[in-house]
């Protein structure tokens, strides 16, 4: 049995008991999708279906997304009917997921006391597209792991070919600073070791954009950003993307066009990154979301390490803290205030 | 109309006169290795093997963004029209050529035209490229198209070893064909025999999804519980739709700078929580449900009913690209399709 | 060539009036820039226009005056977003577009001859009140029957169109009962709802049609009465709004089940409505 076979089997046999003792009403884990290298969300609801939950390289999807509206209209006040009670929610997390949710308990999205945390320790996940595109012209019509965490991709005519994982994980994987979930209620796997725990290829990849003159960099922006199509995917995928009246959507004032002007482009996706500081947790839902292939991430793991240079804090550490974009000490930094 | 066939070796003697008629777009490899439609004159090389474009041809008829008016100083103007001459779009496939009847039932078969829509229709010549290797999220077949269909195009080119077996659909194909008489020949009885073959082998490769009476049993499964389940997981996100070579809706807004500026239409998606919010406050769509549900009845219901026609082509671009993998055929295959 | 249908006919604001007592809702009197443009745009009571205020966009409204008020446009607008905090800040004589006719309007040719009962609550009365004026028209009078009218608001500051609810129920050809959920000093007229009201009147429903606009809510009820009246679903006609962009037909936004709401409705009637899946 691979590891992840293992997971898998423990996952099941934990969705089931915590569903038999009424101890969720709802588990959220993945199931096998209609195509290779995807998995789809699963809602389970009863210890029958838990044998459709999977645990394989292309559990990509942050789950946390779906808490928001989960506990939406528990948390919706006046009207003149109670809100409904908010339900128990069992879900599987991975580090990056697991720090996402995090903040959304932070942020009071999500009460922590409501959620059962089933955290797995993850060795990286596959980017679809990359398999996809390693496969050339081949179309795959299945995959699977091997022992070795390699992906095995069958073509035409049953003819399998092996993809090394670390040709096809993706890349927030490959920055990945945080593999096991620090909070959970049930652990699975076995502990995995960073690929980058001081976020220094992170760093090293902003500075290396840095060093480059503005006008290079601005040329630069603007063509990983030529392709947006205004689709808005990277924010619906988002869990810290949960406003109910997105600043983007505004009438009152319209703050930008919804066409695909070269400005409008920019001031979404600035604005994105500055909604986001200290709030992403650089899971890359939004590169894998967009139908693009625009690698968002860039921008926002520049503020992100801002953040945590100026006050030491990295979003989705703990629970008890709260974002220094939302709080204010008097000890804070500011040396970025002149003399009048 | 005849078929005719141009060798490989003439195809971009063939292009080159297209290119004196007008712009010309070519498959072509970006610097990702990605094959996408190009403007010729900045292309190397025709790429004529790979699946399908990640997005639609869609834009060049509904572009992502369109003027629809312009404002000056008080006055309100129709935009000068764009001066484009005819664009020749080489290499679309059968599916998206065919949503192009989709948007045309739409936009032009009402009590209105749309104008723009029409104009960029009437100045765009499709040349469909026949495929010869679907991938497994294709359902052309079972929903009226294939491989092979020419429908919505002007040309159906089938690449064959030596030649391209071309044959026109429409009269400004035979036009077109007419004009470049030279480089043609008649298709021997051997080329035709081997498209066919050729279309036949990709048909039989296609997975079928029953969609028959699907106008019908979608109408008795309005209330189905499985719309709650099935639409649970939709981010919302608007993928399908912007790459989906039949979706059609916008929005319209109008853009100021002081006191120029425009009235433009925008993509936009059923699947937005905004798109039916009314200004009361009040939606008629309030969750993923009745979007996802919406989104399906639309393409497999409602069109049918008032256009006798499926506002899907089996393209597979919404299963491919949907980061949560939404897949209509599993759904339609759930409500009893 | 043929008119391009996003392009609005110029027109400008003549004259403006706040219409109740919340100071929500203002009623625009609207006139084309060019005369020849208000013969071209013709439009027959129940269909509605949408207004164009370049920077703001656009927004569909009811058009409340009859056909035979030719030298203007009539359109009572509730403040309540971008569009209309905008349109209600205007002063007489600012420009504003218009563009239309749009919709179906009520079914006029099976109006012809029957007696109507017409039924309105709050400020849906716009289009209520170009039928109205239409059908009381000495021209037009005559090819009708009997006419009831019903209309109901919260308190009587919140009713459309007073001085011509007042003249109206001077008249013999028309048959108008006024209500509302709350009196005020003064008022002498009926307290209570729409719908009991109405089923205090029990207008015959032989031979008869009506027309019912208003909250979702109200129409529900009135609905109930008027089949416990034995009215018709195909005579019980209904208008419905939805959010809309184009207005005709083509962007997708406003349908109810395989109907656009601007282009096959807003006018539907009750038998058809129950056809279409409940999703307004």
């Amino acid at each position: 049995m691979t590891a992840s076979q293992e997971i898998e089997t423990r996952l099941r046999e934990t969705a089931e008991q915590l569903l038999r003792d009424k101890k969720v009403d709802v588990f959220l884990g993945y199931e096998k999708a209609s195509l290779p290298f995807r998995t789809t969300p699963l809602f389970v609801t009863s210890p029958e279906q838990v044998d459709r939950l999977a645990w394989n390289p292309f559990c990509t999807i942050n789950l946390a997304v779906y808490l928001p509206r989960l506990f939406a209209d528990s948390r919706r006040g006046g009207g003149r009917a109670e809100p409904p009670p908010p339900p128990t929610v069992g879900i599987v997390l991975k580090g990056c997921d697991l720090r996402a949710a995090t903040v959304l308990i932070q942020e009071h999205q999500v009460p922590r006391e409501k959620l059962v945390i089933v955290g797995v320790a993850c060795p990286g996940m596959v980017d679809r597209r990359k398999a996809e595109l390693a496969l050339g012209e081949h179309d795959a019509l299945g995959a699977g792991e091997d022992g070795e965490g390699n992906v095995h991709a069958v073509i035409e005519d049953g003819v399998e070919v092996k993809l090394s994982r670390e040709d096809v994980v993706a890349e927030a994987c490959l920055q990945c600073r945080t593999p096991t979930p620090s909070m959970h209620d049930v652990l699975l796997g076995s502990p995995v070791e960073a690929t980058d725990g001081d976020g220094d290829a992170g760093r090293k990849q902003t500075a290396d954009f840095e060093a480059k003159a503005p006008a290079v960099r601005w040329a630069q922006l603007r063509e990983a950003l030529a392709d947006c199509i205004r689709c808005s995917a990277c924010r619906q995928a988002c869990p810290m993307c949960y406003c109910t009246e997105c600043v983007m959507d505004q009438t009152r004032p319209r703050w930008l066009g919804a066409g695909t002007d070269g400005s409008d482009v920019m001031i979404y996706h600035l604005t994105r990154a500055f909604h986001l500081a200290g709030r992403c947790t650089e899971c890359g839902a939004c590169a894998r979301a967009c139908p693009m292939g625009i690698d968002t991430r860039l921008l926002v793991r520049k503020m992100n390490q801002e953040v945590e240079d100026l006050y030491g804090y990295r979003p989705g550490d703990a629970t008890d803290t709260t974002s220094p974009l939302s709080d204010f000490s008097m000890d804070d930094p500011q040396d970025f205030l002149t003399e009048p | 109309m005849t078929e005719k066939t141009i060798a490989h070796t003439d195809l971009d003697r063939f292009l080159d006169c297209l290119k004196e008629a007008g712009t010309v777009y070519v498959p072509a490899k970006d610097e990702a290795g990605e094959v996408r439609l190009a403007e010729a004159s900045n292309v190397e090389s025709v790429a004529l093997a790979y699946r399908n474009f990640r997005m639609s041809p869609k834009a060049f008829f509904l572009p992502q963004n369109q003027t629809l008016l312009r404002f000056n100083e008080g006055r309100v103007e129709e935009p000068a029209p764009p001066d484009q001459g005819t664009s020749f779009l080489f290499g679309v496939r059968p599916c998206d050529a065919r949503a192009l009847l989709a948007l045309d039932e739409v936009f032009l078969s009402g009590d209105d035209e749309d104008p723009y829509y029409k104009r960029l229709r009437e100045n765009t010549v499709v040349i469909a490229l026949a495929c010869e290797r679907p991938v497994a999220s294709c359902f052309c077949t079972s929903v009226g198209g294939g491989p092979g269909d020419g429908a919505g195009s002007d040309v159906l080119a089938v690449a064959l070893e030596a030649d391209l077996l071309l044959k026109a659909q429409t009269p400004r194909g035979e036009q077109l064909l007419s004009s470049v008489e030279d480089l043609l020949a008649d298709a021997a009885p051997e080329a035709i025999q081997q498209a066919e073959e050729l279309i036949r082998s990709a048909e039989d490769q296609i997975s079928p999804v029953r969609v028959d009476n699907s106008a019908e049993l979608l109408r008795e499964q309005y209330d189905s519980p499985i719309w709650e389940e099935a639409g649970l997981t939709c981010l919302g996100c608007g993928t399908c739709s912007y790459l989906c070579p039949t979706c059609h809706c916008f929005d319209i807004t109008d853009e100021m700078r002081g006191k120029t500026g425009r009235r433009v239409r925008t993509w936009d998606c059923c699947a937005y929580p905004l798109f039916t919010l009314h200004a009361s406050g009040h939606n008629p769509r309030p969750s993923a449900k009745e979007r996802w549900r919406q989104r399906i009845m639309h393409k497999f219901r409602y069109a049918v009913e008032n256009f006798e026609r499926l506002f899907c082509v089996g393209c597979g671009r919404c299963i491919r690209n949907c980061p949560v993998n939404m897949d209509l055929r599993r759904v339609l295959k759930r409500v009893g399709v | 060539m043929e008119k391009n249908p996003y392009l609005p006919y110029a027109a400008h604001i003549e004259e403006a009036w706040i219409e109740n007592d919340a100071r929500d809702i203002k009623s625009f009197r609207v006139v084309f820039d060019d005369s020849a443009d208000a013969g071209a745009f013709s439009h027959v009571p129940g269909q509605f226009a949408e207004l164009s205020l370049p920077g703001m966009g656009e927004a569909p409204f009811g058009i409340a005056s009859a056909p035979t008020e030719t030298d203007h446009l009539l359109f009572s607008v509730k403040r309540a977003g971008l569009f209309t905090t905008e349109l209600h800040s205007l002063d007489p004589g600012s420009p504003i577009g218009v563009r239309g006719p749009m919709g179906r309007p009520f079914p006029w040719d099976r109006m012809a001859g029957k007696d109507l009962v017409i039924i309105g609550g709050g400020f849906a009365f716009t289009t209520l009140r170009a039928a109205i004026v239409e059908i009381l028209d000495p021209a037009n009078r005559g090819d009708f029957g009997s006419l009831l009218v019903v209309y109901g608001a919260r308190t009587p500051g919140e009713l459309l169109y007073r001085p011509e609810l007042a003249e109206w129920q001077e008249r013999d050809d028309i048959d108008l009962h006024l209500t509302v959920d709350q009196a005020d000093e003064g008022w002498t007229q009926n307290v209570g709802v729409v719908t009991s009201l109405l089923e205090s009147l029990k207008p015959a429903s032989q031979n008869a049609i009506s027309i019912v606009c208003g909250p979702p809510i109200m129409i529900k009820f009135t609905i109930v009465s008027l089949l416990n009246l034995g009215f018709d679903e195909e005579d019980i006609i209904l208008s419905l709004e939805m959010r809309m962009k184009c207005g005709i037909g083509m962007c997708g936004r406003c349908n109810i089940g395989s109907k656009y709401v601007c282009k096959d409705g807003p006018v539907f009637s009750r038998g058809e409505l129950r056809a279409l899946p409940v999703e307004y």
